[in-house]
């Protein structure tokens, strides 16, 4: 089986939030001191790769990133997770909107495959679209599972888990297929051995720039959409803090208060 | 070419969540100068409850729609928007809408915006706010193609009130592709129990529970004393301390309660933007310092353990 | 019998004598064979340089081994051991006197020697061996204390003890009575052997039993020394030889390197990564359980036994062949962890490094090292470890620092005070090197703070390295992740050199270890305080001025501060000065401090509520009845808060760090000074 996993490297998204800072004038967050990390869920996608690996022995799995040069660092970590290759395709644009994404990806993994699987994060942690999974699969004309969690073999087809706002689903699916992976106690992205770290940077990466792709411009004719604004809203803060001298009374004052707010008890 | 279409999975039902984003259809078409046509995937039994708000509600109920399937519903959807070409297409935040908004979006040559909290029109420009960067900021979203097709947070939107004629129903068949993903089997966690999505109040945990069986015990039967939903942050369902659907956040759910009531939840961001539309959140933590305490209305410092006891009693005082 | 001259016929009643020196042969083959293999084992270690400063080392162990300065520490031991150990070297020397006597032809067993020492000397450190080993057998199988394994072996060595020294009583009786010993009042236990004999035997039945007997006292003796080498008795060689290579450092300093490039195992999964020196202290060991004692995580009821883990490792390297490095035939070692025979894991992730094992041994063994080392493979070779300390050490690789969820920054606790940057003020008397758990957690914020203002009202000209300080690396290299702390450290020794950073003070004891004791073998050479002793300094120098209160306050000194470091004054004086009458010492103080249960990674770890390491050490604080708890570290700071808040019921008491203390007695005599 070959399985893509394409992998986002971002801002560090557990930033403290008073040292969170808006570019204006580019309309994304400004880097500040924070380090680059790669995307959780993209590395829960990874994780569940490479748990599907084991599964499915032969199988072989390719990290792509479409990024800046330092998502190379990312691909490296994937490397080191034990991924069998990686790719980056040199991103110039600023923040490219979903769609753009998905065509380079698209493209890109046209290159590199063919794919049985190819998996995403369900969503990024910085913009947060959700979509680049959706229209990759569109793109590729494959189908679309999201919020995956857990992959089984069944016979030549996939038997797939999701989580829903209710439990799970499970679901059988044939490949190819694009699944977007969600966290699960299961799929914590495992820690790499020291060992495949220090050898991680003598691996091959595939460097690819669009013109390799045969991608003049991916960026949909007018645009797909664009950030017109960005800002951070103020937030008052009015927390009220439970009164009395005694333990016993601030208790009594918050079970007053909830009483209140909870309309009838 | 102005009309607004709502798209809607009978699977949901017809609640909150829908009223509200019919609700939202209609003032989007008042404003646009459209007509609100209602999309219902499934079955037709809630096209009657809709039609008196909607222009007119397109039912595809045929045997092969009867149960939700990811691959079946988005083909109906498409073939179905194709034909109205809306200016807009709205759908829910619930699982099936949000796997089904950029697929739509790219098929219909659109573009997409998921979890968008307001829809604004500008001239001819439409525009969507939602939370970005873990909450941590708002972006307003221009969206360049057309049609526009949004996964709206639509609990706290209100709902349209009924027209003076309702719209007509039409019920109508679709061309489906085969199959390539099917779901075989659905397992609800906690059964008969209220959404969380719909709950009035909740009771969730963080990672200053310390471990699983806090849940199960003290702060369950505070939920029951309050008749609240319980839920919790990443940190506990990822630590295998609660079942997964019981995360709320960026990356669960994104709740609207009348009372939020957060205990050894720290307040990261990531948690707060899935509890943005609620009415009031109250917070136990130990640490004075603890950012859930700039977004609560009332809050208490203290160790849980020490107050969860004490407050069940005063509450069932209260109770009397 | 001559009567004017005290002497005795030696091997009186004892024929065919030439039999004793031919069955001396193949005991001594035996026990040289057995010394030869525990030698072989220890050298399949690793090269490791200790016989350096031999003036040093010759004094230790004269100290140590002579004067018994550790094994005293339990008095009670302490004198048993002396009672056996001076016992045995007088019995040696007697036999060594009738050795030189009989085969030597150097006639000294006579006259005023024989009576004063041969007899009543060595009769009464025979008879204080016999009580000895009585008490010890009474002590590890009667009362059996948790921390002594009741081994069999231990209880043959001490039967053997007794049976050889015992029937050396029963044939001095014997042949007082059936010689009419003249000078028998010279041997009073050989007399009350006699007077006892005599009511039960006749004295030809004495002489009978004497010449059989003498020969088991001979077989005993021989079977004592064929079989001290493959028992704990090795000790009287392996432990001097011990403490004379022991590490003479601080402490603090005693984690080893690893080497990244020889593509060698990383940690230690087999006998062969350890050094000679550590599989030498394998056999040093005693069995004494002293380490497990004193283990925090042993103490709260953990698995943990430090003296169970070193016996476990030797076993493992006895068992290994004569030719070492080979197991099945194989070239692969056998593996230390996890298989059948090997040690169970989970006890590794139970130790906080503090070093009370270490400190504890009498043959100075270095237990925790050893824990750090299998950690080391553990982490890097396997990635296996509890899943709390790798979100530590992911949330090091992503944002420098292991406490995920901080909204706090590395400059929020300097709002409202004007702390100059490194970048700004080049030519700062100080770096004030703040650490992650002041700067990111929001209690221990008020640490930095009252440091700061603290150096600011001292006239300190100062500088703070702000968002380009990263975590030391002290967190990674207690788990065991050695790659990631010589990243952090070379980052942060790269950022000090640029910065020219010649003098650094630190709150953290952590910290305060790491920069002094481990970064200069990466280039950080740096003259690094801890803020308890520059303060203190500052006091003596009258430049800072603290007010005497009435409040009670005892002292915890920190593992990596106290026992690990030596520094034990500084912080009392600071506290004396500031509660002149009220200040307590806890039971176990200096370095024999009790450990808060924060270090090692031990911190980021959620221990179950009956086994909380800072709940043990919070009972002992509040015994003292003072009203503060004063600390110098900041994660002692959490941990015993935690603790104190977890059992302080009814009673007063609250957890402050000495800077915090001597800022409000600094800020106290200010306004009574202006009041004035």
């Amino acid at each position: 089986m070959n399985i893509l996993v394409c992998i986002k490297q971002i801002i560090d998204p557990e930033v403290p939030v008073r040292d969170f800072r808006i570019d204006e004038a580019k309309r994304q967050a400004e880097r500040g001191s924070a380090k680059l990390v790669s995307n959780i869920f993209c590395e829960n996608a990874l994780e569940t790769a490479l748990q599907l690996r084991e599964l499915s022995r032969g199988s072989k799995i390719v990290t792509l990133s479409y990024g800046p040069p330092s998502a190379e660092e990312s691909l490296r970590k994937a490397i080191a997770m034990k991924a069998d290759g990686a790719a980056l395709v040199n991103q110039e644009a600023e923040n490219p909107d979903p769609l753009t994404v998905a065509r380079v990806l698209a493209a890109a993994a046209r290159k590199l495959g063919p794919f049985d699987v190819v998996m995403v994060g369900r969503e990024a942690g910085d913009w947060g679209a959700g979509q680049t999974g959706s229209l990759l699969a569109e793109e590729l004309g494959m189908p679309c599972v999201s919020f995956v969690d857990r992959i089984e073999l069944d016979g030549s087809k996939l038997k797939i888990r999701r989580q829903t706002d209710w439990g799970w689903e499970f679901l059988q699916c044939e490949t190819p297929i694009v699944l977007t992976i969600t966290n699960d106690e299961h799929n914590v992205p495992r820690i790499p051995k020291v060992r495949d770290v220090m050898m991680s940077g003598r691996q091959p990466l595939t460097k690819l720039a669009l013109g390799d792709l045969g991608l003049n411009n991916p960026v949909a004719e007018g645009g797909y959409y664009d950030v017109a604004k960005l800002f951070i809203p103020q937030k008052e803060s009015k927390c009220e803090f439970v009164v009395g001298d005694t333990p016993e009374q601030r208790v009594e004052s918050l079970a007053r208060g909830l009483a209140k707010l909870s309309g009838a008890l | 070419m102005n009309d607004i279409v709502v798209c809607l999975f009978s699977v949901c039902g017809f609640e909150k969540a829908a009223k509200g984003l019919v609700g939202e259809g209609r003032r989007l078409a008042a404003r646009c100068g459209g007509a609100l046509r209602v999309i219902l995937v499934g079955d037709g039994a809630i096209a009657s409850e809709i039609a008196p708000l909607a222009d007119s509600v397109i039912v595809a109920d045929q045997a092969e729609l009867s149960e939700y399937q990811p691959e079946s519903y988005l083909a109906a959807l498409t073939e179905l928007c194709k034909i109205q070409k809306p200016k807009a297409v709205l759908l829910g935040s619930d699982t099936y809408s949000l796997e089904a908004v950029a697929r739509l979006a790219h098929r219909l040559g659109g573009s997409a915006v998921c979890d968008g909290s307001a829809v604004r029109l500008d001239g001819e420009k439409i525009f969507v706010t939602r939370q970005v960067y873990g909450g941590k900021a708002q972006a307003e979203i221009e969206l360049k193609r057309s049609p526009a097709v949004v996964s709206l947070r639509s609990r706290s939107l209100a709902p349209a009130s009924p027209q003076d004629a309702p719209g007509e129903v039409r019920h109508v068949v679709c061309t489906l592709p085969p199959m390539r993903t099917r779901i075989i089997e659905r397992k609800v966690d906690d059964p008969g129990n209220v959404r969380l999505e719909d709950a009035r109040v909740i009771v969730a945990g963080g990672r200053g529970i310390g471990g699983a069986e806090p849940f199960s015990t003290e702060l369950r039967q505070l939920a029951d004393i309050l008749g609240a939903q319980m839920a919790a942050s990443r940190a506990a369902c990822d630590a295998g301390w609660v079942p997964a659907t019981w995360q709320v956040g960026q990356t669960g759910k994104k709740v609207a309660p009348e009372l939020y009531i957060a205990i050894g939840v720290s307040g990261a961001s990531q948690h707060m933007t899935g509890v943005s539309e609620a009415k009031n959140i109250v917070a136990i933590n130990s640490d004075p310092e603890a950012p859930i305490f700039k977004y609560c209305s009332l809050g208490m410092v203290a160790d849980y353990r020490e107050v969860i006891p004490l407050l069940r009693s005063k509450l069932g005082l209260l109770h009397k | 019998m001559n009567a004017a001259e005290p002497t005795r016929q030696i091997y009186w009643n004892v024929s065919h004598v030439w039999l004793m020196y031919v069955l001396f042969l193949p005991t001594l083959a035996v026990a040289m064979y057995g010394v030869w293999r525990r030698v072989s084992q220890w050298r399949q270690g690793s090269p490791l340089a200790r016989f350096n400063h031999p003036l040093e080392r010759i004094r230790l162990l004269l100290t140590q081994v002579l004067a018994h300065r550790r094994i005293m520490r339990d008095p009670f031991m302490g004198l048993l051991h002396g009672m056996i150990f001076f016992g045995f070297l007088v019995l040696t020397a007697a036999t060594t006197v009738v050795a030189l006597d009989a085969d030597a032809g150097i006639h000294i067993m006579h006259g005023q020697f024989y009576l004063y020492f041969q007899s009543l000397t060595v009769d009464i450190f025979g008879g204080l061996v016999l009580l000895a080993v009585v008490m010890a057998a009474v002590r590890r199988y009667v009362w059996r204390p948790r921390y002594l394994t009741a081994s069999n072996e231990a209880l043959g060595i001490l039967a053997l003890l007794f049976a050889i020294v015992l029937s050396g009583f029963l044939l001095e009786g014997w042949r007082i009575v059936a010689t009419n010993d003249p000078w028998a009042a010279w041997s009073p236990l050989g007399q009350l052997a006699a007077s006892l004999s005599s009511k039960v035997m006749s004295v030809s039945t004495m002489q009978q039993a004497h010449a059989v007997l003498w020969w088991g006292h001979l077989a005993l003796s021989f079977v004592f020394i064929a079989w001290f080498p493959y028992t704990k008795m090795l000790h009287v060689i392996a432990g001097p030889l011990n403490i004379y290579t022991a590490n003479l450092d601080q402490p603090g300093a005693s984690l080893k390197t690893v080497d990244f490039e020889s593509g060698t195992s990383l940690g230690v999964n087999s006998l062969g990564a350890f050094t000679w020196k550590d599989l030498l202290d394998l056999d040093a060991c005693t069995e004494c359980g002293r380490c497990t004692l004193v283990c925090p995580a042993n103490t709260v009821g953990k698995e943990l036994s430090p003296s169970e883990l070193i016996l476990e490792l030797r076993s493992l390297m006895h068992s290994t062949r004569a030719t070492p490095g080979k197991a099945d035939g194989q070239d692969t070692p056998a593996p230390l962890i996890g298989a059948k025979e090997a040690i169970s894991p989970e006890r590794l992730w139970q130790c906080t490094t503090c070093g009370a094992c270490v400190e504890a041994c009498p043959v100075f063994i270095e237990q925790m090292p050893k824990i750090v080392d299998l950690r080391r493979y553990l982490v890097m070779e396997e990635a296996d470890f509890p899943a709390s300390m790798q979100e530590a050490v992911t949330s090091l690789e992503a944002r420098e620092h292991p406490f995920r969820g901080t909204q706090a920054t590395r400059l929020t606790w300097t709002e409202g005070l004007e702390i100059p940057s490194i970048k700004d003020q080049g030519n700062s008397e100080v770096l004030f090197w703040v650490g992650c758990s002041s700067a990111l957690i929001d209690r221990n914020q008020k640490i930095a703070r009252a440091t700061a203002n603290l150096l600011k009202a001292a006239g300190v000209q100062f500088a703070i390295l702000g968002r380009e300080e990263k975590c030391c690396g002290d967190p990674a290299r207690r788990i065991g992740n050695e790659f990631l702390f010589e990243k952090l450290a070379s980052e942060n020794i790269a950022t000090l050199n640029l910065h020219r950073v010649k003098k650094v003070v630190t709150a953290c004891p952590h910290c305060f270890n790491t920069l002094k004791n481990e970064y200069p073998r990466l280039g950080g050479e740096f003259e690094v305080i801890h803020h308890s002793e520059f303060l203190a300094q500052l006091v003596h120098d009258g430049r800072l001025k603290p007010q005497s209160t009435t409040s009670k306050i005892t002292f915890h000194d920190p593992c990596y501060l106290g026992r690990q470091n030596g520094v034990l004054e500084a912080p009392r004086q600071i506290l004396q000065q500031i509660s002149s009458t009220g200040f307590v010492e806890m039971a176990r103080n200096r370095r024999n401090g009790f450990c808060c249960g924060g270090g090692g990674g031990m911190s980021f770890v959620e221990e179950p509520p009956t086994q909380r390491v800072n709940q043990e050490r919070a009972v002992e604080a509040l015994a003292t009845g003072a009203d503060t708890l004063a600390v110098a570290c900041s994660f002692c700071m959490t941990m015993m808060e935690d603790g104190v808040n977890a059992r302080k019921g009814d009673q007063n008491m609250c957890v402050k760090d000495i800077s915090e203390l001597l800022w409000d007695s600094v800020q106290a005599s200010e306004t009574a000074g202006s009041k004035a």
